[in-house]
């Protein structure tokens, strides 16, 4: 028992943010000076702080770590956004963010009781399919992207959220258990296999398979945890065996894979510096001449190049920001995923969103960072909340509504007026 | 107040400036951490709450039901676990819902009796009932919560 | 209410404290986040470590870096990426353009491109402010401009290295491009200036020889191989009908080998090849293992600081065959650079069969000012005995004292020259070798002089190599 342990307060925290934001503009304001657009970013961006911190200081007090941090996130991406090469207020991303964090208050309140998220499962396989039938028939050529003129939407961002909530179970769902010749098989479990197979192809037919690890991830993870649940505990042969068939799937996927994902698999950049490698080598290329502590907002040049605000978007900060920055940035994102740690869920289902939410995030964040650093072979995913796009943006927020579910769960049915005493 | 001509004089100003800003920066997230490892006892809290404050004393012991389902048998994965052979592997499952504690017969051989009835179907729990897993005699009980 | 534990003793089970912490299943989505953390941060340290690790590789292989001085074993400036090159005096550079190089991207075989990270005035912390880097080389620039300037109007090319140390000495292509004077006048540019041919396989004449006897002696036993005597009447003709010319129309009479090998003896070495006391799979395996690619064998090229240099080649079929006996003579398909001659004599002159691998890079220093060294002396494999190897020095020092006693009076050398009959795409001409060693403990360096369409009239490689011991006298 630790009596000592109360939670710092949440306007204390809320205030940090708004430092923190306000110390990044006075460097933005050394870069450029005073001007009009700097001042109108920071009222903007700080007055944004001020309201999102009030309003939850009246609607919701728990789980305020990911809120903290979400507050703190938008805005630092939004600053980085607006100053990649020259000042101009990112209104569209930061528009976006606010979006985000609206979605992720509204997917908490659709998923805080675990039952009901639960139970809404059919309804998570209907938008699912909706989704995936959308990407197959109305995406224009294979992009992925639906344009409405105004704006354009990838539902493939949205596939992530929907995917999360159908790869997490609850107990009740893995002892519901059905024979067919003798054969027992759960349901629940065949689902999310057979939605791992289509992604899989829908994947494969729009050859971009970019987004496939995060997927595979999320399910593998959705697994371990259903295999935990009534199976053993894992034991250290099961784990392997699990290593092993990940591995052969792996090197069979590697020898398998179509002649593009193949050229991607081999190319040398340096080779190739003006072709294929030449957005990794200007990525690198700029890093390095960032060093530490970049130099400064504005001055990148790395803007020039293609996907520099999203793929790349790693090295950008990094030529402007510098190294560190752009590592603390990276951890500040891991936070969220991180804050299971603390405050551990209370249900089957929200451990399944906990888990499946830091695999999206980590496996989206490995792919940029080590693909755009020609560590691992290069792919177009976004980093969460710091890339840009209005759909990558929206889905994140579900995803760190989920978290926020798993932190402060209500299961007492308040419309019905059951609140037990 | 341009600061650029500055800056291109003497360009270690601006790289101190930024990591002044960087590591400002950097101590609000590690705040932000600290305040995220304090945050259990919000949770804590709020679980006490949702939960009722209900606890399983058994021969002496007192479980903690600190998750919305909990898992009774001779499983290891189970969170209250028996090893000796009455009692099942999955043998019954206590679970929060609808603010309310209830236990489930999930498959038991033995059956599961609350107050000395066997149950056919989920049963709410109050205060003071006794559940047989067995050969063992569960209470539920509500803990007090210290100041 | 934070107990670790999801059981708790406690004493009176009727008034317990409340306690809601999470049992142990809830925990598992804890650890395996935790897992992923792990990996995700333990991967981020490794990229961090590699990207600043390998970020003077990035700016130098982007062009974003500026360059530091690469300097002559003295400290003279071999070419300086830090100022106009223009700045200094004329004719600076105009020596080693072709072996070190520049920026420009004009060559890619030179100490300057091959090792342009180590060249970059870069570190992650300082960016292109840091300082200067630097690469110190062995080379002598005195003695490599003296060697240069001995060639006079003539072309061609001419390296020595100090066969106990491995200290590069000499270096020279002619022609060779002058970098201060850039690429203006590329199309004018004599052809062969933007390559240091030192690296580059050409026909060896009688120089082969020396690789031949090599292998006869291994085979067959330095004694018995001396003995032998065969007679040359200025034109031999061998098994298939085809004449081996001797370039003595007269013919050198009955010759033992020392003779023969001094008289550079066309139709003795093709009559040792035909008779059979050395069988030709012998040579092939000897060549094959001083690193020919024999008859399209794929041999590993050697390196010398990033530079590569092409192996050398040759083609050897049946020992009654004309051409395989004209190869074997060093004509014909038969191609070595002045590199590897160069390098077969420091195994010849140590004795051992096997050299001193040259090097050309002393030490680098950093933008810091950290200075590493990297050139130490590594052997080569054997290429061949020790005993084929002092027999063949002594046949080599015979030599020069009985017929190049006015070249190197002062110095105790031994050496084997060469005319090579080049075809160049139907132009011939005849090149001009020599390949040899002095075993002095003032100048112990192992040589090999080209010099290209040689008329008798014209300098000696033995005058050549005599300014090159003059100049490298001493520096070791």
């Amino acid at each position: 028992m630790t009596k000592t342990a109360k939670p710092l307060s949440h306007p204390f925290l809320l205030l940090l943010v708004l430092l923190a934001h306000t110390a990044m503009m006075v460097l933005v304001v050394l870069s450029f000076g005073l001007n009009e657009e700097v001042i109108k970013m920071a009222c903007v961006i700080l007055t944004f702080d001020f309201i999102g911190s009030i309003i939850l200081q009246f609607v919701q007090r728990e789980a305020c770590t990911v809120d903290t941090v979400l507050l703190l996130v938008i805005g630092m991406s939004t600053i980085y956004q607006s100053c990649f090469g020259g000042l101009e207020f990112a209104v569209k991303h930061f528009a976006f963010g606010i979006a985000a964090f609206i979605m992720c208050q509204l997917s908490y309140v659709v998923t805080r009781n675990p039952y009901r998220a639960e139970r809404l499962k059919p309804l998570w396989y209907g938008i699912f399919f909706i989704l995936i039938f959308v990407i197959r028939f109305l995406t224009g050529s294979r992009g992925m992207w639906i344009d409405l003129g105004f704006i354009t939407i990838q539902p493939s961002e949205f596939v992530k959220p929907i995917f999360v909530l159908i790869c997490a179970s609850s107990i009740h769902t893995q002892l519901n258990k059905h024979e067919i010749a003798g054969i027992h098989f759960v349901p629940d479990n065949l689902m999310v296999i057979f939605c791992t197979a289509v992604i899989a192809a829908l994947q494969w037919w729009c050859r971009d398979l970019g987004s496939l690890p995060t997927f595979v991830a999320v399910a593998g993870f959705g697994f371990l945890l259903r295999f935990c649940y009534l199976r053993e505990k894992m034991s250290v042969r099961l784990i392997v065996f699990l290593g092993l068939c990940a591995v052969a799937a792996g090197v069979f996927a590697w020898k398998l894979a179509p002649a593009y994902v193949q050229e991607r698999l081999h190319s040398n950049i340096w080779a190739d510096m003006s072709g294929t490698g030449y957005q990794q080598v200007k990525a690198l290329t700029a890093i390095a001449e960032g060093g530490w502590f970049g130099k400064g907002a504005g001055n990148g040049t790395l803007i020039h190049v293609a996907a520099s605000r999203t793929d790349i978007v790693f090295s950008t900060i990094c030529e402007e920001w510098g190294l560190f920055t752009g590592m603390m940035t990276v951890i500040l994102i891991l936070f969220l995923p991180a804050a299971v740690l603390t405050v551990p869920p209370r249900s089957y289902y929200h451990s399944g969103l906990a888990v499946g939410v830091a695999a999206v995030f980590m496996v989206q964040m490995t792919l940029n960072i080590f693909g755009s650093c020609n560590l691992i072979p290069f792919t177009g995913v976004t980093i969460p909340f710091i890339s840009q796009g209005g759909s990558s943006m929206l889905a994140s927020g579900i995803l760190a509504g989920f978290l926020k579910a798993a932190q402060a769960p209500v299961l007492t049915d308040r419309r019905s007026g059951k609140e037990g005493k | 107040m341009d600061l650029t001509p500055l800056f291109a004089k003497y360009p270690f100003l601006r790289e101190a400036a930024t990591a002044f800003v960087v590591i400002f920066v950097d101590i609000v997230a590690l705040v932000i951490l600290l305040a995220a490892a304090r945050e259990r006892h919000r949770g804590d809290r709020g679980w006490a709450k949702e939960g009722h404050g209900f606890m399983l004393a058994c021969e002496g012991e007192v479980y903690p039901l600190g998750a919305a389902e909990i898992l009774i048998g001779r499983h290891p994965s189970a969170d209250i676990r028996f090893s000796d052979s009455e009692v099942s592997r999955f043998h019954a499952l206590l679970s929060l819902s609808g603010g309310k504690w209830q236990i489930e017969d999930i498959g038991a051989q033995n059956g599961v009796a609350v107050n000395g009835h066997r149950i056919s179907k989920p049963c709410t729990l109050r205060h003071h009932d006794a559940i047989m897993i067995g050969k063992h005699r569960m209470v539920v009980i509500r803990g007090t919560e210290r100041a | 209410m934070a107990a670790q534990n999801s059981k708790e003793k406690l004493p009176r089970p009727n008034a317990p404290e409340l306690d809601v912490s999470a049992p142990c299943s809830m925990r598992r989505a804890g650890k395996w986040t935790a897992l992923l953390l792990v990996a995700f941060i333990a991967a981020l340290i490794y990229l961090a470590y590699t990207l600043i690790t390998e970020s003077p590789y990035y700016m130098a292989k982007s062009g974003a870096a500026t360059y530091g001085i690469v300097y002559d074993r003295t400290g003279d400036v071999l070419f300086d990426g830090s100022q106009p090159l223009t700045n200094y005096p004329a004719g600076q550079f105009a020596d080693v353009g072709n072996l070190i190089g520049d920026t420009s991207g004009q060559m890619s075989n030179t100490i300057v491109a091959r090792n342009l990270t180590d060249l970059a005035n870069y570190t992650f912390t300082y960016g292109n402010s840091a300082g200067t880097a630097s690469l110190e080389t062995t080379l002598s620039h005195s003695a490599n401009r003296a060697v240069y300037n001995a060639f006079g109007e003539k072309n061609g090319a001419a390296v020595a290295y100090n066969w106990k140390t491995g200290e590069m000495l000499v270096c020279v292509s002619k022609p060779c491009v002058d970098i201060a004077q850039g690429y203006a006048n590329l199309e004018t540019m004599l052809p062969g200036s933007l390559l240091c041919k030192a690296f580059f396989p050409t026909v060896p004449g009688s120089t082969q020889k020396v690789s031949t006897l090599l292998a006869a002696y291994q085979y067959a036993g330095v004694d018995r191989v001396n003995a032998l005597e065969f007679s040359c009447s200025g034109k031999w003709i061998n098994a298939e009908g085809a004449a081996i010319n001797c370039h003595q129309a007269s013919g050198h009479g009955t010759q033992l080998l020392p003779e023969a090998f001094a008289n550079s003896c066309n139709p003795y070495f093709a009559q040792l090849v035909q008779s059979g006391i050395v069988p030709l799979s012998s040579i092939i395996e000897s060549y094959t293992r001083m690193g020919y690619s024999v008859n399209g064998n794929k041999a590993e090229p050697l390196t010398m600081d990033g530079i590569t240099i092409q192996p050398a080649s040759t083609a050897l079929s049946d020992a009654n065959n004309f051409e395989t006996q004209w190869g074997a003579l060093g004509q014909g398909k038969t191609l070595v650079s002045p590199f590897q001659l160069m390098l077969w004599q420091g195994a010849i002159a140590n004795g051992t069969g096997s050299a001193v691998m040259p090097y050309l890079l002393k030490s680098k220093t950093s933008p810091l000012k950290e200075v590493t060294p990297i050139g130490k002396a590594v052997m080569t494999e054997q290429f061949f005995t020790a005993e084929a190897a002092k027999a063949v020095q002594d046949v080599m020092t015979q030599n020069s004292t009985n017929h190049y006693y006015v070249s190197f009076d002062v110095y105790h050398c031994g050496v084997k020259s060469g005319t090579a009959q080049v075809n160049d795409n139907g132009r011939e001409y005849e090149n001009s070798l020599l390949a040899g060693f002095c075993l002095d403990d003032q100048a112990p360096v192992a040589f090999c002089i080209l010099i290209e369409e040689r008329q008798s009239w014209d300098i000696s490689t033995a005058q050549i190599a005599r300014t090159l011991l003059d100049n490298v006298s001493g520096l070791s």
